[in-house]
């Protein structure tokens, strides 16, 4: 049978934590999602995202503080804004959105974490494995290639570094350097 | 100057006396008030509803039909220029709102299509509304207004009365500091009049429940009346119909409640404008007042 | 160099080896690509477990270390530690959670708990491959405070800090030392007289041998951060040798010009050269040139510069900038009373018999403007019925501000209370909302005023005020009974709403802190660091960071305190490395971190037109990072590419 698989992105302060007490308190779920620990939600690019479904995930799901709650003041509602727009993408892109998803899970919500957790995967397996129809690789682990849409951005580095021109330079780079 | 000029229902009947002394007045001050070629009642009562269009409407078409003519509407009536205001305001913050209204200005231009030109354009609130007061003073100019005054009314005690449509909301009608406002003082002071400060000045006249409740709002008048009385006042001004009518014509019975009652006149303030910048006596009519002002005016050679 | 990471993975005696094939695990990862050595143990965190750990590093010669076992928040340092101890840095040496998050979530799925065991650690080895041997940050730290403000929490914070051995900077903008504490008659629950217990303290702080008192002086700039600010201190003209001055007072006697006194507010006059009060500290005089003959009219008068004994009046005096270097700043520039004036309703400002809390206290203090007697301001005569007025401007999103003051219940309470006590026959109502009285010996307090003093408390809002025949007419209601109450009362006292100092929003600007959108300043975490700012290096005490009573602005003043001694414990001040960096290659100064970061960490270096991060602000939360179009704000061993790496191996399989 078809079991969805799951990249969590955790913060540190809370959901990551609201995850150990679950542990702690025995509480049983699905065991389909791989943690990620970051510092903040909003430490979480929505190329992170894109890259977890293109290596392979059928669910994505970012975890923060409750509102007002951020340990770093308002990195949360940077999370939030972000997943909205991605959201949207993702549906331009044939990626159901439901297949991302965002929850505030506190440091004390163990229970709301193991709920969030088997409703997610529940949610995912009635979606489906994830389609994407990309030639190549998926899911090869280490060898990462570079999300496909990166690739021209790739050509133009090479582009830049015949130029002396340093601001195409510039742009050029930073898109190769996330590439890598 | 010209300026469009919504009169409202009430000046446009029951309270001429008011709308033909501010058109005199306007006049000599070099103001032209326009009145729209195509108006409506203002709805009178600005709707508390919060999920629908229809109780707007009304004063949003007019403030389309203004729209028209300039980017200023003049109004004098308190409860008018109450609701014009908040309209304007929800159509300016409310985007659902303003959307869905003009989807029912734009039904009205199909139907209409003889005031087609009227509606064409989606009403978002370009009007800005303001009260006759605030004409004289931002407009005009306290100092202008001061520089026509033909008659000082320096021995004249007149007591300002604001009820509270001009006022409250304080966010919304952003006219005056509520509590203690001074334009309507300002005025009576450019007109060289001895004013009284009175601490009912704010408090309400009874309003429409003179309808329901006549009990009521006479008390709510009794207490406004009385205390101008007793600060020395010679007569009340005021900027609305309804307060008018709750103040003046109330008297009678609170005369027959309270031995003794003295009664004072209740004018509106472009009356007193007219006096003060020597306006023929036909423009200021003073025959619909229940408590006539002519003998006190007269004792003061106003006339 | 190839990595060479070691994979440790712990039994935790059943609790993780009862779920998970701990056997299958350390197997499967000793085939993984950088792993150079794999096993497995019962208990990692024994002594022979971390021998274990330690031995394997040494004889495997091991770059990095996964242990894979409990929660980080249990034993990272541990195992950070046993590595550096062996020669690994500690900040190669990760943690596999595959306890709270893998064994103990999924115990009757043994298979499939294995499974992800192996990813979980697969994905801590792609981070580990990629992680760099840091160094904590250290920065060089000044072992000496600056505290703004020296009303009750400036001066407690000065003295504790003082007092644990360190030098203190302590300025006030006014001329005297003691706040709005100096200005109280007699303190809630225990009336004890304010002036009595404050003047040991001040007198204390002005002779600290730690302490360096500047009064009538204010914060121009400051620059830097935490253990290394730069501080620019304006010590205003006084236009008196203050050093020279010897308090006399002749000064102050023979100056023929009167203005209202702020001490007083407005209740007494002052002269335009002043002390603002007998007891203040320093007692020596500053010239008010605002008010004063000489400057207002050419220099006719001097008279002041003519009678005093040693010389020291110059009117030519001027400001000066006084330049220190601090390594923290506790802030605590107190609060204000909201205006009355915005109390229009009640005709704040109008009438002279409405008057706010304070003025109350000064007309209650033995050493006030009527010496204590209870007085109208209009005709000073004895009021017999005086209206106390609770949430005036608090409690009201409507008109004003919509929280509670929280000290207003009770230092209305207590002015019922002493004003019972000084009329007898008078009769005190106090209109309130609720009577909060959460504090030790509170209640006790207001349920003595109301049995004992036969304090009235009306529970309901007044609506209007307005004089009536030399009467304060208050309009009110009974919302217990549902009757409207009219009062003719001699005088009201209003219990305006607390506001932060009209000068501490443009100062908390300056120091480039947080406030709240009130203009509060605002602590770190509401719960857990309510005595600091965001920003590192800042400390807030006192009614500067919200409403406060005495005994809990005096608590917060020695907590900041006691943080300052924490910060001051170390010879240089220490922080995690694992924070943001600008690769200066690719940034292209569009500025959006600087635009995201909470702490002003990212600032833009207008010479190389790029943006760069200060280590010793950076706290790591990493919004910079995730806005960065061009992906050169990178964090120390959490890179996107780390993040990528650790996502496939997330989903291998």
């Amino acid at each position: 049978m078809y079991e969805p698989r799951i990249v969590c992105f955790f913060c540190k302060w809370c959901t990551y934590a609201g995850a150990d007490l679950a542990g702690t308190s025995r509480k049983q779920y699905p065991p389909n999602g791989v943690v990620v620990r970051v510092n903040c939600s909003g430490r979480i690019d929505p190329q992170h995202v894109l890259w977890a479904f293109r290596e392979g995930a059928d669910g994505v799901l970012i975890g923060g503080c409750h509102p007002g709650d951020c340990h770093y003041q308002d990195g949360n509602y940077k999370t939030m804004r972000r997943v909205t727009f991605l959201k949207r993408m993702l549906s331009d892109m044939g990626i159901e959105p439901e297949r991302l998803r965002l929850e505030w899970i506190s440091a004390a919500e163990g229970e709301k974490l193991v709920h969030v957790m088997s409703d997610f995967v529940d949610e995912v397996k009635s979606l489906g494995a994830l389609e994407l129809g990309l030639t190549g690789e998926k899911g090869n682990g280490g060898a990462a290639k570079a999300p496909a849409k990166k690739k021209p951005a790739v050509k133009a580095k090479a582009a830049g570094k015949k130029t002396t021109a340093k601001k195409t330079g510039k742009k050029a780079k930073p898109a190769a350097r996330k590439a890598r | 100057m010209k300026i469009p000029y919504y009169p409202g229902c009430t000046l446009h009947e029951r309270a001429l006396d008011f709308d033909v002394s501010a058109r005199e007045c306007a006049k000599t001050l070099g103001v032209e008030l326009e009145e729209l070629p195509i108006w409506t009642c203002c709805g009178a009562v600005f709707p508390l509803v919060t999920d629908s269009v229809m109780e707007i409407l009304a004063p949003v078409r007019n403030l389309a039909y203004a729209s028209r003519e300039g980017d200023k509407l003049v109004t004098l009536c308190s409860f008018c220029y109450h609701v014009l205001k908040r309209a304007n305001r929800t159509i300016r913050t409310d985007p659902e709102k303003a959307e869905k209204a003009n989807l029912f200005l734009r039904a009205d231009t199909e139907a209409r299509e003889e005031i087609e030109s009227y509606t064409r354009e989606d009403y978002t609130g370009q009007v800005e509304v303001i009260h006759f007061l605030e004409m004289l003073r931002d407009l005009v100019g306290y100092e202008a207004v001061a520089k026509k005054v033909r008659r000082k009314l320096k021995d004249l005690r007149v007591a300002p009365y604001y009820g509270c449509m001009l006022l409250r909301p304080k966010k919304e009608m952003e006219f005056d500091d509520p509590e203690q406002p001074s334009i309507f003082e300002e005025f009576l002071e450019t007109l060289g009049c001895d004013v009284v400060d009175f601490p009912m000045k704010t408090e309400c006249c009874g309003g429409f429940q003179i309808v329901s409740d006549e009990d009521l709002a006479i008390a709510c008048s009794r207490n406004v009346v009385s205390s101008a009385i007793k600060r020395g006042a010679d007569v009340i001004v005021t900027t609305c119909p309804l307060c008018r009518y709750n103040l003046d014509k109330k008297q009678e019975e609170m005369a027959k409640e309270v031995r003794g009652f003295r009664k004072i006149p209740v004018i509106y303030f472009t009356q007193l404008l007219g006096i003060a910048l020597g306006i023929d006596g036909e423009h200021i009519d003073f025959t619909d007042n229940y408590v006539d002002p002519r003998p006190v005016l007269a004792e003061k050679s106003l006339l | 160099m190839e990595e060479r990471i070691g994979v440790f993975v712990c039994h935790c005696g059943s609790n993780i080896a009862g779920v998970v094939d701990v056997k299958r695990v350390a197997e499967e990862l000793g085939k993984y690509p950088g792993v150079a050595h794999s096993t497995d143990y019962t208990y990692m965190c024994s002594d022979p477990g971390q021998n274990l750990v330690k031995d394997a590093i040494k004889e495997h010669n091991l770059t990095g270390v996964i242990v894979a076992a409990c929660s980080p928040t249990l034993h990272e340092a541990t195992f950070r530690r046993a590595g550096r101890v062996a020669g690994v840095n500690p900040y190669q040496v990760e943690i596999a959670n595959i306890r709270e998050h893998c064994s103990w979530v999924h115990q009757g799925e043994k298979e499939a708990a294995t499974e992800k065991a192996i990813k979980i650690i697969k994905t801590m080895v792609e981070k580990a491959r990629l992680d760099e041997a840091l160094d904590p940050i250290s920065v060089p730290m000044t072992h000496k405070a600056l505290v703004v403000g020296a009303g009750i929490a400036g001066i407690q914070a000065a003295l504790d800090i003082a007092n644990a051995g360190h030098e203190v900077v302590l300025v006030e903008k006014s001329p005297s030392v003691g706040g709005h504490m100096a200005q109280l008659s007699e303190t809630f629950p225990t009336l004890d007289c304010s002036q009595c217990i404050m003047t040991p303290k001040m007198v204390e702080v002005s002779q600290h041998p730690r302490i360096n008192l500047m009064t009538y002086s204010e914060i121009d700039d400051v620059a830097g951060f935490v253990g290394n600010f730069k501080v620019k201190i304006r010590k205003k003209a006084a236009y008196v040798d203050r050093d020279a001055c010897t308090g006399c007072g002749v000064c102050v006697e023979k100056c023929p010009v009167k203005t209202e006194s702020e001490f007083d507010e407005g209740l007494a006059m002052r002269k335009a050269i002043y002390t603002p009060f007998p007891q203040a500290v320093p007692n020596k005089p500053v010239l008010d040139p605002e008010h004063c003959t000489y400057f207002l009219k050419d220099g006719k008068c001097g008279i002041c510069q003519k009678v005093c004994p040693v010389g020291c009046v110059d009117y030519e005096q001027k400001d000066e900038i006084i330049e220190e270097e601090v390594g923290a700043i506790v802030v605590a520039t107190g609060y204000d009373l909201y205006p009355i004036e915005n109390m229009g309703e009640y005709g704040g400002g109008k009438y002279a018999d409405v008057i706010t809390g304070l003025q109350f206290e000064r007309m209650l203090s033995a050493s006030g403007p009527t010496e204590g007697e209870v007085r109208r301001p209009s005709d000073g005569k004895e009021p017999k019925e005086i209206v106390f007025l609770t949430c005036c401007g608090s409690r009201d999103p409507e008109a004003h501000m919509p929280y509670c003051s929280k000290v207003c219940c009770m230092y209305l309470t207590k002015h019922a209370m002493l004003y019972k006590h000084k009329v007898h026959d008078g009769q005190a109502y106090v209109f309130y909302m609720d009577v909060r009285t959460a504090g030790k010996g509170y209640e006790e307090f207001y349920t003595r005023a109301a049995e004992e003093d036969d304090v009235l408390y009306i529970r309901g809002k007044v609506s209007k005020i307005y004089e009536e025949d030399g009467k304060v007419m208050v309009w009110g209601v009974d919302t217990l009974t549902g009757k409207k109450v009219e009062i003719a009362a001699d005088m009201a006292v209003l219990g305006l709403a607390t506001v932060p100092n009209v000068a501490a929003k443009k100062l908390a600007n300056k120091l480039k802190i947080h406030t709240d959108e009130w203009g509060f300043l605002a602590e770190a975490h509401p719960k857990l660091r309510p005595v600091e700012s965001l920003a590192p290096g800042f400390y807030l005490a006192g009614a500067a960071q919200g409403p406060k009573d005495i005994p809990e602005a005096v608590a917060q003043a020695s907590g900041a305190a006691s943080k300052v001694a924490h910060l001051f414990a170390e010879e240089e001040y220490h922080r995690e490395p694992i924070i943001a960096w600008i690769d200066e290659d690719t940034c292209a100064g569009c500025r959006v971190c600087i635009s995201v970061c909470p702490y002003d960490a990212a600032e833009f270096d207008e010479e190389n037109g790029i943006a760069k991060i200060q280590e010793a602000i950076c706290e790591g939360c990493g919004a910079c990072i995730a806005a960065c179009p061009s992906a050169s704000a990178q964090q120390r061993n959490l890179t996107d590419e780390q993040v990528y790496k650790m996502v496939s191996a997330a989903l291998e399989g």
